[in-house]
């Protein structure tokens, strides 16, 4: 079943340029590390070298190699973008689902929360917490994130799921005396899946926006690499004012291309799975 | 009649910012007391630092310091001694810059921030709308394509990158425009010609980096919206009746963008999270770069009295957002039937 | 052919897809007469609504005009609009000689400018003067049984058989001959489809438009005003007849399903409606061969598998597509 639904997928264009983009990254993230075994954080006396057969994307002020770093931080910051999105999933599923199946106080107070943080600029709170947290571990910022990011997702899986419920069968299930949470699991968390996931894509892409901002600030995470920490490193030394765009130029790309083929990748999605906008 | 309704609405919206409100300064006042490892310990290790330059001026503020944090004190009186000194406009005495009070080193680069996030937000706003709508109504040629493509695209750029982009290219390879501040250094802001100028030159770069890159969203979101009116009901009935096409895009047009209103409001805070580290890129003394220097000293004060503005400042072009469009839109203006 | 106000010729339009068509109207002879109401009658999907884009030749791909022609009479003279573009057919008559009541009629006002402003610029579309408009319109606003102050008024201030009234005043202010009204009242309660009704007919009792076309699913309500009655099934007229007729004697069995499952008197079958009539409507990318209504017929017979049956007249005024009435023609 699962394969059927995914098959029209394959068939859209967008689609499919989205995908490959987003595979190529993922495997440079992943396989980049275990095949170009330089370490990204080891001084040489190479420093601020423009690109060459050693250096395929040059060399930073100490001499570290940038193509190294970047394999690790395409590596970090996707972890950070699953991690924030998870999070977030997590967060505005609870949320949403708690509010629409318990209705009446629980929904109010519930709802003034989600509004409440919808409304407070999450980047300037993620900023201030992050900087009275002196040891910042990737799971951390991913945490600060993924915090913020939840709310229009738990409001519209709370419309969504309000408006299920109203179908026939749902109330069959409350007929046939089902537990809410067995009302959750079979009739309910099944329709809103496809949006769950297509939610679950732009939530990545925050996650890796919201550690580069973060980073940029000195507010990223205080061990490793991610493609945000290579960007404040880069802004530190100058790179951009003294003309060395191989330092600042692939790591901007590189979130550029991932958040954009995500981006891609979830409005094709919508495209297949929500004709609407196909009709005319 | 008419207007009891949009004073409803007004009315309301202000109620929740300012609960909202509420809520977002206790959240900056309770941070540093419930964060384990006492960050107010490390305010102190950290003032010894300054203290090398300045030896007598750390006794004073370390004083200082604990009176203004009112440690000692049970939690609530320092909650509502916080608050009752932030509405009048004392926010404390900064460390790095001490003894500077820090409202005083928060109002004079506040103008800064103002006068770049406001016409960037306004114009981005405009041109996206516009290209937006453009594409919609061109549906699926290749204008349409294009504006999607680029739009896609640009959206994921983030402000700081593409203003590092553009100093690079504009400013270090060819040599057009200044590449950092937000005048030549040297220089003495005044009111001169000269420095008009002089400014308006520093202003181009950061400026178009965030216009370009704050386009793309509006343009994508608009092109939806309009997509998805022209095959409203009443877009087809004025069609059926024979209003001029042209007319039938106007309102279109005008219905589309009224969530786009609503939008605005809602991005507000990354907008201007984003220009914040548009500022650090580019050396612009603006908010976001004092927050950079306080962040990078670990001036506990001085972050806390940043967060305090500009989160009231988001509410408050929140709330002048949610106004305007209680003006544009009759159905909150008069309100609903149903 | 005098008095005949619109006349179609084996209308054929087709939404053309990327590898197939799906044929919504495929091969509609039939003519409006002058001062009458039709009744456009099918289950949904049976192309009852594009036939309703075809008449107006609101041709948005794509949807596509495969073959036919209409005819629409103007100032007493045919013009063959199949043969103009849609944008022609869209200067020259929509809103002067043909209008539509849609679907949903209650949201189709422009919903954040007064009713009032909305005549004026309609005025301006059709170089109208926009004084002598809003006159009209008080005057029909009066007709249709709407306070003239609410002119002034955003359509969201009125409740909905309220709107529905005040998009038929608009939408007839400039005399189409023609009124086609699409779904009209199923968004209605009893009382406002009644009242809608009446407003409906008094307008033709008035001349302020010539002719009718109601379509709709549900029996009930076109027999309430209509003189004839066309059956629509899976993009084919199935039966043409007047409606005194037809329900007294419903010729084709598809039209007897359809009339049982509404004139049953159990409540129960009744509110399920068409349901009774076994089996789904077909899809039409690739419709049955023959009859396209024999996989569902009480009364299939061989031929019906294999030969389309013609639309034959067999009583004066009375079409039906049936083998069962092969050797009945006149």
């Amino acid at each position: 079943m699962f394969l059927t639904m995914i098959k029209p997928l394959f068939k859209n264009k967008k689609f499919i340029i989205g995908f490959s983009i987003f595979i190529i990254f993922l495997l440079m993230g992943f396989l980049g590390p275990v095949f170009y075994r330089v370490d990204p954080t080891e001084m040489t006396w190479d420093y601020e070298q423009p690109p060459s057969p050693s250096h395929p994307l040059g060399t930073d002020t100490y001499g570290r190699d940038i193509l190294a770093q970047l394999f690790h931080g395409i590596r970090s910051s996707l972890y950070i973008g699953f991690l924030a999105a998870i999070i977030s999933l997590v967060i505005g599923t609870f949320i949403g689902t708690l509010s629409a199946v318990k209705r009446g106080l629980v929904d109010d107070t519930l709802m003034a929360v989600t509004n409440i943080v919808l409304t407070t600029p999450s980047i300037l709170i993620a900023i201030l917490i992050a900087s009275y947290l002196k040891v910042r571990s990737i799971e951390i910022v991913a945490l600060i994130l993924g915090l913020f990011q939840w709310p229009w997702f738990a409001r519209a899986i709370r419309a969504q799921l309000m408006s299920v419920m109203s179908r026939e069968y749902v109330n069959l299930s409350i007929m046939a005396g089902y537990s809410d949470l067995r009302l959750i699991f079979e009739d309910l968390i099944p329709t809103i899946a496809t949006y769950a996931f297509m939610s679950f894509v732009l939530f990545i892409n925050g996650g890796i926006m919201g550690e580069a901002g973060l980073s940029l600030i000195g507010l990223g995470p205080t061990r490793g690499i991610s493609l945000g920490i290579m960007l404040q490193w880069a802004v530190l030394m100058e790179a951009v004012r003294r003309g060395m765009w191989w330092w600042f130029v692939p790591p901007g790309l590189s979130i550029v291309a991932i958040t954009a083929s995500l981006l891609v990748i979830s409005t094709a999605m919508d495209e297949v799975f929500n004709p609407r906008l196909r009709e005319e | 009649m008419a207007s009891r309704s949009a004073v409803k609405y007004i009315l309301r919206r202000l109620i929740f910012l300012f609960i909202t409100y509420v809520v977002a300064t206790t959240i900056v006042f309770i941070l540093p007391r419930a964060i384990p490892g006492n960050p107010l310990s490390q305010i102190l290790s950290n003032l010894s630092r300054v203290a090398q330059s300045n030896p007598e001026a750390i006794r004073a503020a370390e004083k200082n310091l604990m009176e203004e944090f009112g440690l000692g004190k049970p939690w609530y009186l320092q909650y509502v001694e916080f608050i009752g000194k932030a509405l009048k406009g004392d926010l404390g005495t900064s460390i790095t810059y001490y003894p500077r009070k820090v409202m005083d080193l928060i109002v004079p680069v506040i103008p800064w921030t103002l006068v770049l996030i406001l016409p960037a937000t306004i114009v981005a706003w405009i041109l996206g709308n516009s290209l937006g709508a453009l594409a919609a109504y061109r549906r699926n040629t290749w204008i349409d394509k294009g504006v999607l493509t680029g739009s896609l695209v640009v959206s994921q750029i983030p402000y700081y990158w593409l203003g590092m982009i553009f100093i690079f290219f504009f400013g270090v390879k060819l040599g057009w425009l200044p590449v950092q501040g937000a005048y030549s250094q040297g220089t003495i802001p005044d009111l001169s010609w000269a420095f008009f100028m002089d400014a308006l030159k520093h202003y181009i770069l950061p400026f178009l980096s965030i216009v370009v890159s704050a386009m793309g969203g509006w343009a994508i979101g608009m092109r939806l919206m309009v997509i998805y009116e022209l095959g409203s009901d009443y877009a087809n009935f004025s069609e059926y009746i024979g209003m001029k096409d042209k007319r039938i895009f106007r309102y279109v047009f005008r219905n589309s963008l009224l969530p786009q209103v609503t939008g605005l409001a809602l991005s507000l805070g990354s907008v201007l999270g984003g220009a914040l580290i548009t500022e650090i890129v580019f050396n612009y003394p603006g908010t976001g770069y004092l927050l950079f220097k306080a962040l990078t000293t670990l001036d506990y004060p001085l972050i806390q009295g940043v967060f305090v503005i500009l989160i009231a400042s988001v509410y408050l072009a929140n709330f002048i957002v949610d106004f305007v469009y209680a003006l544009i839109d009759p159905r909150i203006r008069i309100g609903q039937e149903e | 052919m005098e008095n005949v106000l619109l006349k179609a010729e084996n209308l054929r339009a087709y939404y053309k897809l990327e590898k197939v068509s799906v044929k919504a109207v495929d091969g509609l002879s039939f003519e409006i007469y002058e001062d009458e109401v039709v009744g456009v009658v099918g289950e949904s999907g049976c192309g009852k609504t594009t036939l309703s884009n075809v008449i107006f030749m609101n041709m948005v791909k794509p949807l596509t005009l495969v073959g036919g022609k209409i005819f629409l009479k103007v100032n007493g003279s045919f013009e063959e609009i199949s043969a103009l573009s849609r944008d022609e057919v869209k200067e020259k008559f929509w809103g002067k000689e043909m209008t539509i009541i849609p679907q949903s009629a209650m949201n189709a006002l422009m919903p954040t400018i007064k009713m009032e402003r909305y005549v004026q610029h309609l005025a301006e579309s059709h170089g109208l003067d926009a004084r002598e408009l809003i006159d009209k319109t008080l005057q029909r606003f009066k007709e249709v049984g709407l306070e003239t102050s609410w002119l002034k008024r955003y359509p969201f201030e009125l409740s909905g058989g309220m709107r529905q009234r005040a998009v038929i005043a608009v939408s007839t202010i400039l005399n189409p001959s023609l009124l086609v009204a699409d779904e009209p009242t199923s968004a209605l309660d009893v009382v406002n489809q009644k009242v809608f009704l009446k407003v409906l007919m008094s307008l033709k009792r008035r001349g302020i438009v010539k002719s009718i076309i109601l379509i709709t699913h549900d029996i009930a309500t076109v027999r309430q005003i209509a003189d004839r009655m066309i059956i629509m099934y899976a993009g084919k007229i199935v039966e043409l007849s007047p409606i005194d007729e037809l329900l007294e004697k419903p010729l084709h069995p598809y039209t007897e399903g359809l009339l049982n499952s509404v004139l049953t008197p159990e409540p129960e079958v009744k509110k399920r409606g068409i349901v009774t009539i076994p089996g789904a409507p077909p899809n039409l990318i690739d419709p049955p061969s023959g009859c396209r209504f024999h996989p569902r017929c009480p009364h299939m017979m061989d031929v019906c598998k294999e030969k389309e049956p013609p639309l034959v007249e067999i009583e004066p005024g009375r079409r039906v597509a049936c083998f069962l009435y092969a050797g009945e023609r006149t």
